[in-house]
């Protein structure tokens, strides 16, 4: 080697191993093949103390060797170099180096297997800053976390008060008014109910906020889905004298896996507010097919009006949080504002988005698009399949209240004075237990959050008395069942109403819970051969046509008094006779008008006796009209609506004579 | 127009679907990167296997959108996601090739469906990370508490730093351009929240209960699943063999692909 090279060769050495910059080389294996001085006397080593006697590996925390193994060095592997990650650095003394590596790899050559050369720079003073800036990003966090808490927190609290609010404004609804009292009991609760969407609007808000709603996967079925919310808003658009159309294309699949909680909120919103800024005209809901696979279809769902519009420059506005398209929009029309943006943000949750178009004077229309996996899966149940059939008289019942809030008591007492179910009231835990030493009881109705024992403690303590009538526990509390499911299974509750409740909620979980109860004791019953047979006893066995109608809802109207329960399917029969010829006059005219008219006219009777196939042939009948169907398909189905029809006539004769 | 297609099956998990043979290889990546960690282990298989690949959520090209803190706590959801996927896609009669924490994602899936997967294979597996008193598991609870803080020191770099540059690099041909830019780059809470998954399971007895064949294929040196662990795990399935590779590291499929390979094939003969 000449002289100069070799001045050269040991400067490079110098410059190597005395660089402000660390440098190790390792193998496959992580063992360290050379070490320059710089890093050397960093770290407290000698050369001779970890060449070749240590791997790199050995010099991270344990945290980074994990961290190396699963992500560093695959990522070597992979591309050849690494750039910048940091490692902690255990130094000989223990104490340790915060050190930001780049890694290239050496690939084999002449022999040489394939080899790897690290840079480290010694970044402490960055650490310290990086620290501190996590430290106030993680702060910030929290206080923004803290504040969502709060709002949450709020909503929550409210509940419960607006619950006696609305419970009182319920039963004050139901005395004997003068005019200008009832007219204050119908603001009492409006303002109430409004006051409530609030409240749940902001709750959903922050739960979106903290990602606290995930999505459901659930078969379920989408005309049922449509046709209920055309139920539901069909008396609020005729009360403004707008029509409600609801339009789903024939090739739309029925059933579908997904989220139909989710599309039930965001079409309630969009659909409210259609009817809510629309003074005459219509309002439009259609659903049709865009695309489709094999296992999944993309659905677009328009709500169109011909309201008052929104101003171009505001289109971008409406869904921000408590934005409306003005003031005035909101002293007019009321609403919180919260309804689209909570619309966008499910949309955006299913990764889709909300369009709208609007002209001012003319009508807004909104469209979303949602993609769902397709189902073959007929017996998707519907929410109220699961009390039908156990309309059991309610009156042998007997519920223990257990609150310690005096006024959710009182409404409780009143509710269940109505429906002439004893009751027994507690307001404390001890309380409880110690009138369930003495009596027994069906239902025990249990406030979650009580001071001293909790609703979760004094649950836990019933089942433990091992009682032999085993009542069932309904909790109630502000939060929903989902929150607090593992709790309560834990606890031994049955089930769960969450707080405010409507009268009708409560009744239908009385129903549901009596309804086994009932059954269990028919079952001890059948030991004991006794017979009693209830003359004046509304029937407790549906029918065996449980399909096409259902006296559920009447028989609660009729609070199990067969006098009226007689009047209510008498004035059903008398108005389905006269539909039945509606519907046969309208189709052989093929008017299609005269058939809308009959479908508005029919909806209450049909809604209550739960006609729904008879509702679903009407409105395939509509359509059959309007895509002006070919005559022998319209007979098909003619003959099928007017069989349906007197499946349905002679059930309710039968009912009529039992 | 959007829509969300991205919630579609294919879209959400990134599954790409290769090779020419009929029955499936479902290779499931673990902790750490995305399903590029197979890169140079699948083309093996190509011409005789249907090679399915897929990113868990969260991981690589997955629908990040889909992650839910709650759901990927634990790692029955991952099985759950193994299950959709094999549901989605029809598949029947299939290997799964699971590296790292996705063995035991395997084992649950296969406890969850007994017929779905024919055979097993496990590389670098361990149903338990953490030592007690009568099982040797490798880590002690300090060394997932250091993990999570190194995860979160790399936050400020972590994007930048963990993700390639997108190259035309002739050396590596195996990488094409198209590599993710995502790979490794995982948003740093869903890496942590894997990690408690991962590091802090206990699936000792769901081994038991898986009767197909497994391969257990171990690196002679591994600080995340040591030698004792493999052979714990081959002797706690019912028809277990396991397979000391000559590799080193905790990623054999990358480091030493021919090798593994080679095994695999030998235990599918």
């Amino acid at each position: 080697m000449k002289k100069a090279d070799s001045k050269r060769l040991k400067a490079a050495l110098d410059l190597y191993d005395y660089a402000p910059c660390g440098s190790v080389s390792f193998d496959k294996e992580a063992m360290i093949l050379d070490i320059n001085h710089t890093l050397c006397i960093w770290l407290g080593y000698t050369k001779d103390e970890l060449i070749l006697k240590r791997s790199l590996l050995s010099l991270f925390r344990i945290g980074g060797q994990i961290f190396f193994e699963t992500h560093f060095f695959p990522l070597i592997q992979l591309q050849g170099f690494v750039k910048e990650v940091y490692f902690d650095i255990v130094r000989k003394d223990k104490s340790i180096f915060h050190g930001l590596i780049n890694v290239r790899e050496v690939p084999a050559h002449d022999d040489l297997p394939v080899s790897y050369q690290a840079t480290i720079l010694d970044i402490s003073d960055r650490w310290h800053y990086e620290a501190e800036l996590i430290k106030a990003k993680k702060q910030a966090e929290a206080d923004s976390k803290a504040k969502a808490d709060f709002l949450a927190t709020i909503s929550h609290e409210i509940r419960t008060p607006l619950n006696a609010i609305l419970g009182i404004g319920n039963l004050l609804h139901q005395t004997s008014l003068s005019e200008n009292q009832k007219e204050y009991a119908k603001l009492l609760l409006h303002s109430s109910e409004h006051l409530l969407g609030l409240v749940n609007n902001l709750l959903d808000l922050s739960k979106i906020e903290a990602k606290k709603i995930i999505l459901e996967q659930v078969p379920f079925n989408l005309a049922d889905l449509a046709n209920l919310l055309h139920q539901t808003y069909l008396v609020k658009s005729s009360e403004k004298g707008i029509h409600l159309h609801t339009n789903v294309d024939t090739d739309v699949p029925n059933y579908l896996i997904g989220d139909p909680l989710k599309l039930k909120q965001i079409l309630t919103n969009l659909i409210g507010n259609a009817i809510k800024f629309t003074k005459k005209g219509q309002v439009t809901i259609a659903i049709s097919k865009m695309k489709e696979t094999t296992s999944e279809v993309c659905l677009k769902f328009v709500v169109s009006d011909t309201g008052i519009g929104i101003p171009k420059e505001k289109l971008e506005a409406i869904f921000q949080e408590f934005a409306q398209a003005s003031y005035d929009v909101n002293v007019e029309f009321g609403g919180t504002g919260l309804g689209l943006t909570i619309s966008k943000k499910l949309l955006e949750l299913h990764d889709s988005s909300l369009n709208v178009s609007s002209e001012l004077n003319k009508g807004s229309q909104f469209s979303f698009e949602l993609w769902y996996k397709k189902t073959n899966r007929q017996s998707v149940t519907t929410e109220s399949n699961s009390i039908d059939f156990k309309a059991h008289k309610l009156e042998d019942m007997r519920v223990l209240i257990v609150d310690d809030n005096p006024a959710n008591i009182f409404i409780a007492e009143q509710y269940l004075d109505q429906w002439k179910i004893k009751y027994t009231s507690a307001e404390s835990g001890l309380e409880a237990l110690s009138i369930l030493e003495e009596e027994s009881f069906h239902l025990i109705l249990l406030d979650l959050q009580m001071p001293k024992m909790s609703g979760y403690e004094t649950a836990k303590k019933i089942r433990e008395l091992n009682l032999e009538s085993s009542p069932v526990i309904v909790s109630f509390s502000a939060s929903t069942k989902g929150e607090v499911q593992s709790a309560l299974e834990e606890a031994g509750i049955d089930d769960h109403l969450s707080k405010p409740f409507q009268p009708n909620e409560l009744f239908q979980k009385l129903l549901k819970h009596y309804g086994v109860a009932n059954e269990v004791d028919n079952r001890e019953k059948k030991i004991e051969p006794k017979t009693e047979t209830h003359q004046d006893e509304v029937p407790l066995i549906e029918t065996p046509i449980p399909d096409s109608y259902n006296l559920q809802r009447y028989r609660k109207m009729a609070n199990n008094r067969q006098e009226f329960l007689k009047k209510f399917i008498t004035s059903t029969l008398d108005a389905l006779v006269s539909y039945q010829k509606d519907y046969n006059r309208a189709m052989n005219a093929r008017n299609i008008q005269n058939l809308s008219d009959l479908i508005h006219k029919s909806t209450m009777s049909i809604y209550y006796i739960q006609a729904d196939r008879l509702t679903s042939l009407l409105n395939e009948s509509r359509q059959g009209l309007h895509q002006k169907s070919t005559t022998s398909d319209l007979n098909e189905l003619i003959d099928t609506c007017n069989h349906e029809f007197e499946t349905i006539l002679k059930g309710l004769h039968k009912d009529l004579k039992n | 127009m959007t829509s969300n297609k991205k919630k579609r099956i294919e879209d959400l998990f990134n599954i790409n679907v290769l090779g020419s043979g009929e029955q499936p290889m479902l290779f499931a990546h673990g902790y750490g990167c995305d399903q590029n960690m197979f890169r140079f282990l699948y083309p093996y298989f190509e011409n005789e296997y249907k090679v399915v690949l897929f990113d868990y959520i969260g991981a690589g090209n997955s629908n990040i959108s889909a992650y839910s803190h709650e759901k990927y706590s634990s790692l029955d959801s991952y099985a759950d996601d193994i299950l959709t996927i094999c549901d989605h896609l029809n598949l029947e009669n299939v290997i799964f090739v699971g590296h790292s924490v996705s063995a035991m994602i395997g084992v649950l899936a296969s406890n969850k469906a007994p017929t779905l997967f024919s055979k097993l294979i496990m590389i670098g597996p361990s149903p338990r990370y953490i030592n007690d008193a009568h099982y040797t598991g490798g880590f002690d609870e300090t060394a997932i508490e250091e993990l999570l803080e190194t995860l979160d020191s790399n936050y400020l770099g972590w994007s930048t730093t963990m993700a390639p540059v997108i190259m035309g690099n002739s050396d590596r041909p195996a990488l094409g351009e198209e590599l993710s830019a995502s790979f490794c780059s995982t948003d740093p809470e869903i890496a942590k929240n894997f990690a408690r998954a991962t590091f802090l399971s206990d699936n000792r007895k769901d081994l038991k209960s898986v009767a197909v064949p497994c391969l257990i294929l171990q690196s002679k040196k591994d600080i995340i699943a040591p030698i004792a662990v493999g052979e714990y795990t081959a002797n706690a399935v019912q028809n277990g063999r396991l397979k000391i590779l000559e590799a080193t590291g905790h990623c054999p499929n990358l480091s030493a692909p021919k090798e593994t390979a080679e095994a695999i094939l030998e235990f599918l003969d």
